[in-house]
């Protein structure tokens, strides 16, 4: 993802800002990372370069 | 397990095929794109970013949100090989990861059905309105009784399989819309409905945000 999309992405649930965590970057693509919610404080990872923004209970990790 | 993941897993399994059977965009889509533009671009659903290509040439910016990730990589291949720029967001309908009045321009097409009931399909509903720019317009669709493969009036749920090569099949949950409950269900979330037409065995819904 660009890290310019953080003025246009929110948290999923209660829609506040989300914090941006780079941990691999390529030009303006960050590749791997975390977005975390500045409210609620809900952790949404960044892999290959596309941003999880699933509700928790729909991810893949979710309890089944 | 719940619905909405389930379907998820289904598109992860079938991706690849999948984005193989839908290279066209829907002539529908294109007619309602049609003479319009916008700073910010939305494709809900986007799948294999067919019809975010479009949306490409109309807006500066265009955001792709699918919740299956095989889909998305599917857009990402298609965005590479064909030349259009497209921002690709894993992410559930019922709760947009998109901050409110960005979007000038939407498409929620062929999506809306795998919602597992009418409460979250009217909540994803109001969910894009939340998104919609003030003068912000968006085409929804879903499919419909009226398409000659189902015999029936009132709306239902369903289980539709996909066959993949090989000839195994994969279930895919469906609610299949009678048309006016689509346009009920519509009018009652936060959008209001512009136009509505019945085609191809599809309800399409040219919507804006409520006043």
């Amino acid at each position: 993802m660009k890290e310019s999309l953080m003025e246009i992405v929110c948290c999923p649930i209660d829609k506040a800002d989300l914090e941006l965590d780079v941990e691999e970057r390529e030009g303006e693509e960050i590749l791997e990372g975390s977005l975390t919610c500045t409210e609620c404080g809900e952790v949404y990872p960044i892999e290959d370069g596309i941003p999880n923004l699933l509700p928790p209970d729909m991810r893949e990790d979710a309890a089944a | 397990m719940d619905e909405s993941r389930r379907v998820r897993e289904t598109y992860d399994r079938i991706a690849s095929h999948f984005a193989d059977t839908r290279e066209h965009p829907w002539p529908e889509v294109e007619a309602f794109l049609e003479g319009r533009q916008g700073t910010l671009g939305l494709d809900v659903g986007c799948a294999n970013g067919r019809h975010a290509q479009l949306l490409a040439a109309r807006t500066d910016r265009v955001l792709g949100v699918d919740a299956s990730r095989g889909l998305l990589f599917e857009a990402r291949t298609r965005a590479r090989d064909r030349g259009f720029g497209v921002d690709l967001l894993q992410g559930d309908a019922a709760a947009l990861p998109v901050r409110s009045e960005r979007v000038d321009l939407a498409v929620y097409v062929a999506t809306i059905h795998h919602l597992p009931d009418r409460e979250t399909r009217v909540g994803s509903l109001d969910e894009l309105a939340r998104v919609l720019a003030p003068g912000g317009r968006a085409l929804v669709s879903a499919w419909s009784t009226a398409h000659g493969k189902f015999d029936a009036e009132a709306g239902f749920d369903t289980t539709v399989d996909w066959t993949l090569p090989g000839g195994e099949t994969v279930p895919r949950f469906y609610h299949i819309y009678a048309p006016e409950e689509f346009r009920a269900e519509v009018e009652d979330s936060a959008l209001a409905v512009e136009s509505f037409e019945v085609s191809s065995g599809n309800c399409y819904a040219t919507v804006k945000r409520e006043q």
